[in-house]
């Protein structure tokens, strides 16, 4: 279908936060791990791509859906924490409004 | 606690209703698009900015998960809009607080959309997933390759004694020929598409199934033409490849705008 590559991938739009602020304490690496989306979303898309080549079936698909939906927002909440870029969630034009 | 309740919770509901967009197009005056929108059959409608319009419809301020049926409703709105207009797709899930806000966001955008607009002007994308069957590749390959024909004979004639580092050297031999088919189908699908495209893209591949996962970017008028090459194509390969093609979608791969978006609380 194409769809989740489309959408989770498209480069469009990766708001700036007026606030960052960082955790000193918290490992890099840790941090790196706990807020990255990528590997998740790779999943999903891997899953939307069983249910394609008919590899599972519909229960299964939702079933492990609602698990990678759990770990997103995780992913979410993490990236909240330390004041980084969500997707979702409303949204203005920041001040310096002028697109790169 | 997830964070979508979090943050509905640290809403007050008397701000108001936030607005979904779903894309941007060009359009001076507003128009409907039907109750089609995310969360069950929202009224979709336009935002207007000079003659840049906004599609959006009336959402709670709350994030939405990527599950299927709410990327199936963000979808389903472009690609009704898709009919009739050039669009810059939003990425999925995006909220604005208020009408203002979406104004806004046209306002000072509104050179970068207009340019962007101009040049996917009657453009669409299509999606083409190639997967390879390995066994019926490692056959083919074992069949035409003489190299690995030889040494599979050689180690099933002397399966007793054949040794550990001859079948060593046939699977080192086996990964380097499937390695060289898959560049090569790749190659000669890019090259047979050419023509028919404007440009194309190459995604990160998904599984260890998939050889291919591009987006082509394609003019209206040769849709026909792209359509039939891939066709072709695919009955080409078809002992050997399974393709998996997709669209008409909006131009996801190809639009690059990087908006300055503030959280707004």
């Amino acid at each position: 279908m194409g769809l989740l590559t489309n959408i989770l991938l498209a480069p469009f739009l990766s708001p700036v936060w007026g606030t960052r602020w960082t955790l000193e304490q918290v490992d890099r690496v840790v941090r790196d791990e706990l807020t990255d989306d990528t590997p998740v979303k790779e999943d999903l898309m891997a899953l939307q791509m069983q249910l394609e080549m008919g590899e599972i079936d519909d229960d299964e698909y939702v079933r492990r859906e609602a698990e990678i939906m759990k770990r997103l927002r995780e992913v979410r909440e993490w990236r909240e924490k330390f004041g980084m870029s969500t997707s979702g969630g409303p949204v203005r034009i920041a001040e310096s409004g002028e697109p790169e | 606690m997830t964070a979508a309740e979090s943050v509905s919770a640290s809403t007050d509901p008397a701000t108001g209703d936030g607005k979904y967009v779903y894309c941007i197009i060009r359009n001076d005056r507003s128009r409907e698009f039907g109750e089609i929108g995310i969360g069950s059959g929202a009224r979709v409608y336009t935002v207007n900015h000079k003659d840049l319009a906004a599609v959006v419809s009336d959402t709670p301020i709350v994030i939405y998960d990527p599950t299927r049926e709410n990327v199936l409703a963000h979808e389903f709105v472009n690609e009704t809009v898709m009919r009739e207009f050039t669009l810059i797709p939003m990425s999925f899930g995006t909220i604005f607080r208020s009408e203002n806000d979406v104004q806004s966001l046209l306002n000072s955008t509104y050179q970068a959309f207009t340019d962007v607009l101009e040049k996917m002007k009657d453009k669409i994308e299509f999606g083409l997933k190639i997967l390879w069957d390995r066994d019926k590749v490692v056959a083919s390959l074992e069949r035409d390759n003489d190299e690995i024909r030889r040494l599979k004979d050689e180690i099933t004639r002397n399966a007793a004694s054949s040794t550990y580092f001859a079948r060593m050297q046939l699977g080192r031999l086996v990964e380097a020929a499937m390695e060289e088919a898959s560049n090569r189908y790749v190659n000669d699908v890019h090259e047979q598409l050419k023509d028919v495209s404007v440009a194309s893209r190459s995604n990160k591949v998904i599984g260890d199934r998939m050889i291919l996962n591009a987006a082509f970017l394609v003019e209206r008028k040769d849709e026909r033409s792209f359509d039939e090459k891939v066709k072709a194509i695919s009955l080409q390969y078809e002992d050997l490849l399974t393709f998996k093609y997709t669209g008409p979608w909006p131009p996801y791969n190809f639009v690059n705008i990087k908006l300055k978006l503030e959280k707004a609380t």
